[in-house]
């Protein structure tokens, strides 16, 4: 996992890389009925991706980016819905988007700090064959690849805390 | 337990889908899907339907969750519908908020049939 922290509150951190893991796996295990445990690589290079944005503000100002190929965007849609898609639709992107929605509200939830003080934007989603995602301002970068069933999917968090002391 | 016509009010089509089967696989027999894309589509349909329960995203751009259960209690809109709020926000804060501007329950995403189950049934039980 990447995780560039420079000296900040390298236990914070490496406390929110736990809850990130606890968060996909609670998500996946509670709405869809397959555990989601971290992988060396999350499989999703050289097919159509998605991305699902959400924006974090207040107590840690940053976003957290869930990436996944399309094959796995498909199964998360049907595992959600009961309802299998023949291609990446609007109900397949908003899936998306509503999964990262929940691993962010989780994730933030074990935090007794970001739970009251961590405000989430709606989701923004994106999907297509070739392009990337970054964060211009964002000294805090953690990575994580995960695998459910046959796929697999990126989670990252890019963020700044306000005053590393809070913490 | 006759059956119950639902209003679901989220800003995403699949969270809509999602919380139907959940009533469902709980147990509730749903005779009516009602749906509204924002809080304000949710209170056209309050002024037109009348309904047994209501289920209600909080974090909606527009008109957000709190804002549509304040409009509906001025209003008089549910006539008796308990209020449901789902929603990732999880801090004691929205909970107080939400139930201080009339929800009769909450229930934090994700969420299991069971759960919701235990959360709504109590309150679609006539006294």
């Amino acid at each position: 996992m990447a995780a560039g922290a420079g000296a900040a509150a390298p236990g914070k951190v490496a406390k929110f890389e736990q809850n990130l893991n606890r968060a996909v796996d609670e998500v996946f295990s509670t709405m869809m009925g397959v555990s989601c445990a971290p992988v060396e690589h999350g499989g999703v290079a050289g097919q159509e991706t998605l991305s699902a944005l959400i924006g974090l503000a207040g107590a840690l100002s940053g976003a957290m980016v869930l990436h996944c190929g399309r094959d796995a965007a498909l199964e998360i849609t049907e595992r959600l819905t009961g309802v299998a898609p023949a291609g990446v639709d609007a109900m397949v992107r908003d899936a998306v988007g509503e999964v990262c929605n929940m691993v962010a509200g989780a994730w933030k939830g074990y935090d007794a700090e970001l739970a009251s003080g961590c405000l989430l934007s709606t989701p923004t989603v994106v999907s297509g064959t070739s392009y990337e995602v970054f964060s211009q301002r964002a000294p805090i970068r953690m990575e994580r690849s995960y695998g459910f069933g046959n796929a697999g999917l990126m989670v990252t968090i890019y963020c700044e805390l306000p005053s590393m002391n809070a913490f | 337990m006759s059956g119950t016509v639902v209003l679901i009010v989220d800003d995403s089509s699949v969270m809509r889908k999602i919380v139907e089967r959940s009533l469902r696989q709980a147990g509730i027999a749903l005779t009516r899907v009602l749906e509204g894309g924002s809080g304000r589509e949710g209170l056209e349909v309050l002024e037109k339907e009348r309904v047994d329960l209501i289920v209600s995203d909080i974090n909606m751009p527009s008109m957000d969750g709190l804002e549509f259960l304040r409009q509906v209690q001025s209003r008089s809109l549910a006539r008796g519908a308990p209020i449901v709020m789902i929603t990732t926000e999880g801090g004691e804060d929205h909970v107080r908020e939400a139930l201080a501007a009339g929800a009769q329950g909450y229930i934090r995403k994700p969420f299991t049939p069971d759960q919701v189950r235990d959360r709504v049934l109590p309150l679609l039980v006539p006294a």
